[in-house]
């Protein structure tokens, strides 16, 4: 079955595009050229991923994620203008999974889609714990003392990671690769929000992290 | 008078008294002293000498207190008007003091002295013409009679009351023939003995006729010395010539004088308090807004443009005010008026950045549909999509290489610093450039200690630096080995990258940072690269704080040294490698480069481990 792809850009030329390397690749686009329109769209269309201009005409590409995002973990990747530091980190913070810089390469758009995509491959029975939390691998699902605590498959692939090696101490580069899927360096920044956003969901305090620790100099790792 | 008569050259009763030597007294003479000159001199010794012992002990035990005093005074004095205006205006007064409090009381003392004199001359001259006049009427003959009438006389002289108007030495002049009836030889007043008397007086009496002289001398009474004016005449009683001198009191006088300067002394102190009051409180008046504009202008400095001086009246000082107001509104409103110019450039910059890219995506895509297709081209048009596909890729590298500059340019590039090891990062931009250095036929060396180097940096754009002087090395590098070599010290860490290729000259070196600047403009369009790519290395560099230098010479090739501090806020004193590089110093040609090449890759910093990449 062909993966569908909500793609919200208001620059059609652009949006075509896109559309011709994604059927290309064999995925089935669905355009949306309005971000007032983008949550109707995304509803009826049910996507398996949205593509998603940072700047919109009307409802802008943050507000958009934050909307797709309050309904549904579904993996969400901006196409961002603009690589200023607080752009990205806004898009990502109100619940992107990554992002794309314009101008990209067509491989680009796509490795980043497939990437997103990949989640669900490994789905052997497996229960993992971090610190008070309790991680159902095949069941896609954390728990904190019985209660479940709700995570995108993005956060929750990171805190597999983490949680799948306690004693390693993981780089941001190395988090990149496995988690992101990046074969070359890429935004650590990608990393820090990320983990924060996982933060304010599974810690307690997230001033005083304790299911992921912060190394110093280094990366992070999963707490005792 | 009759009386009994005594023995001559009887017990005097003033021989018991030690009478002290009043040198100064008597060298001063007939001519007219300051009845107090000895005292006061006898008083600056005593002060003088207590005042340089003081200062002997003082230096030794309070020398630390004193520098300190010292340098503290001084630096009052350096730093503030207020101070140095007061204590000028004090010394100042305090000598105008001095030397009218000087003069005022010298002519009082001389009024008070010349006052008293002629009250004494006539007084002696009355005096002495009364103790004549006795002795010239006496008609006694015997010893008794002459020796009462003589004492008689002469205590009469001392006036009546228990009041001694004045003090009396009567004595015998010597070299005369003795009479026969001469009982009386000498006679003083209690105390007095004719020592008192300074021996120029009595020359002077003895030689003149009948005149009367005088002169300042100093008499005990009771305890003390007391200042006093001596008269001297002659009187003849019995056919012998007597001198008589008559000493009078000035220690009246003295008080007064004494009391007339304390007043004028406390009276001068007042004043010079009250003038050092004064200058203290106008200074202030003209100071205080002055440092008031100081302190403002240091905020207007520190950024707070909305600071003004308060403005009062219409004087100098308000006109000061009004045209420093007036300035720091002119300053406030360019100011303000920049920074909306710098936010428009960088509003400028985001929309072109937006509006470039997104049809810069759209035909970079179709561009490489098209690349990807060529080979079902016939080819005309797959040299074509070849072209389009690099020219599009080239436009827009320049085009994120003008974009990254006009951030910076904006100021609106932000230091994203974290704490991380650049070893990691190093090793991972020469792995990037690996493919590229093994298409140049070049190799890329590490030199670098073992362990984690850790600095607070931008990783992103540290790695832009270092790929940018690295991919640059190995462009110019004519195939030769790289050499990249990390050396850290306690604050820093040095990066040099350097290559072996035609190099550059020092004044080359100088401009390679420059914006499009390009060594040889007819080789260096087939290298590529946007001509920004330095430029945006050395404001990256700026952003750390850091240094970014290049060493140049022709035909030895190159060398580039990143320095950045460990951490952020910190200077950098040294870059802990080397700009110039040390096998430069060897001479040789183009041949025994290989060989330089070697002793480049050895490590210039301790405990140091070396990685090679192919």
């Amino acid at each position: 079955m062909k993966a569908r792809i909500l793609v919200v850009d208001d620059d059609e030329a652009l949006a075509e595009m896109i559309g011709i390397v994604l059927r290309n690749d064999g995925f089935e686009p669905v355009f949306c050229a309005d971000g007032a329109k983008a949550l109707d769209i995304f509803r009826s269309s049910r996507p398996d991923l949205v593509l998603l201009d940072l700047m919109l005409p009307g409802v802008d590409g943050i507000e958009v994620c934050r909307q797709v995002r309050a309904e549904s973990d579904v993996p969400i990747v901006m196409l961002t203008a603009k690589s200023d530091t607080s752009d990205v980190v806004r898009g990502l913070e109100s619940g992107a999974d990554d992002y794309v810089p314009k101008p990209f390469k067509p491989a680009e758009l796509v490795a980043r889609v497939r990437a997103r995509l990949r989640p669900g491959d490994q789905k052997a029975p497996e229960t993992l714990k971090i610190a008070d939390i309790t991680i159902d691998v095949a069941g896609h699902t954390v728990s904190r003392g019985g209660e479940r605590i709700s995570l995108t498959p993005l956060e929750f692939d990171l805190l597999v990671a983490l949680a799948r090696k306690p004693w390693q101490v993981f780089t941001r580069e190395l988090l990149l690769e496995q988690v992101w899927g990046y074969r070359h360096a890429a935004d650590t920044r990608l990393v820090n929000v990320h983990v924060q956003r996982l933060r304010s969901k599974i810690e307690q305090d997230p001033e005083a992290p304790e299911v992921v620790l912060t190394v110093r100099g280094v990366g992070y790792k999963a707490g005792a | 008078m009759e009386r009994p008569a005594e023995p001559l050259g009887g017990p005097h009763r003033q021989e018991h008294h030690n009478v002290p030597e009043h040198t100064d007294a008597r060298t001063a003479g007939l001519r007219r002293l300051s009845f107090q000159a000895g005292i006061w001199r006898r008083r600056a010794v005593i002060v003088s000498l207590r005042v340089a012992r003081l200062v002997r002990t003082g230096i030794r035990r309070f020398l630390p207190a004193l520098r300190y005093i010292i340098r503290a005074v001084q630096t009052r004095w350096r730093r503030s008007l207020q101070f140095r205006t007061v204590l000028t205006t004090l010394l100042l007064a305090i000598t105008s003091f001095a030397v009218v409090g000087a003069y005022l009381s010298n002519q009082i003392a001389n009024n008070l002295f010349q006052e008293r004199l002629t009250q004494a001359e006539s007084e002696t001259r009355y005096n002495v013409k009364q103790v004549q006049d006795t002795f010239d009427g006496a008609q006694v003959t015997d010893q008794s009679s002459v020796i009462t009438l003589v004492y008689d006389t002469l205590n009469a002289v001392e006036g009546r009351g228990s009041v001694i108007q004045r003090r009396y030495v009567f004595e015998a002049m010597p070299e005369q023939t003795k009479p026969r009836n001469r009982w009386v030889e000498s006679r003083a007043s209690d105390q007095l003995t004719v020592s008192v008397i300074p021996p120029e007086l009595r020359k002077a009496v003895q030689e003149s006729g009948k005149d009367q002289y005088w002169a300042s001398t100093v008499i005990p009474v009771g305890t003390e010395d007391r200042p006093g004016i001596a008269v001297g005449n002659k009187v003849t009683f019995n056919g012998t010539v007597y001198e008589l001198y008559l000493i009078y009191d000035l220690n009246t006088a003295q008080q007064t004088l004494n009391e007339i300067q304390s007043v004028l002394w406390a009276g001068g102190a007042v004043l010079v308090l009250m003038i050092g009051a004064i200058a203290w409180y106008v200074t202030r008046n003209v100071v205080s807004p002055v440092s008031h504009a100081a302190m403002v202008s240091e905020k207007l400095a520190a950024g707070q443009l909305q600071e003004r001086m308060v403005v009062r009246g219409e004087d100098e000082v308000a006109r000061l005010g009004a045209s420093f107001n007036h300035m720091a509104a002119s300053l406030q409103e360019q100011i303000t008026q920049l920074a909306t110019l710098s936010q428009m450039q960088q509003r400028f910059v985001s929309d072109v950045s937006h509006e470039l890219r997104t049809p810069l995506t759209t035909v970079r895509m179709a561009a490489e549909v098209l690349y990807d297709a060529r080979d079902d081209f016939d080819p005309i048009n797959k040299r074509s999509a070849e072209l389009l596909y690099n020219q599009v890729e080239r436009f827009q590298s320049l085009l994120s290489d003008l974009l990254e500059i006009s951030r910076f340019d904006a100021g609106v590039a932000m230091l994203d610093a974290e704490p991380e090891d650049i070893l990691q990062v190093v090793a991972h931009v020469i792995e990037g450039a690996a493919p590229v250095a093994a298409e140049y036929g070049s190799q890329i060396i590490l030199s670098a200690p073992a362990g984690a180097v850790v600095a607070e940096m931008d990783a992103r754009r540290i790695d832009r630096i270092l790929r940018n002087l690295i991919l640059n090395a190995v462009e110019h590098g004519e195939g030769r080995p790289v050499t990249v070599t990390v050396a850290a010290s306690q604050t820093a860490v040095g990066i040099a990258v350097r290559d072996h290729g035609i190099g550059m000259t020092p004044a080359e070196a100088a401009r390679v940072f420059d914006r499009f600047w390009r060594a040889d403009p007819a080789r260096a369009r087939t290298t590529g690269g946007s001509g920004l790519g330095l430029s945006i290395a050395m404001e990256d560099t700026k952003l750390h704080n850091g240094w970014l230098q290049a060493w140049g010479k022709r035909g030895s090739g190159a060398n580039f040294r990143l320095t950045l501090p460990l951490r952020q806020g910190e200077e950098i004193d040294k870059s802990p490698v080397q700009l110039e590089p040390e096998d430069i110093t060897i001479p040789g040609g183009t041949d025994n480069r290989n060989m330089l090449v070697l002793e480049a890759g050895t490590p210039l910093a301790p405990a140091s481990a070396s990685k090679e990449t192919p």
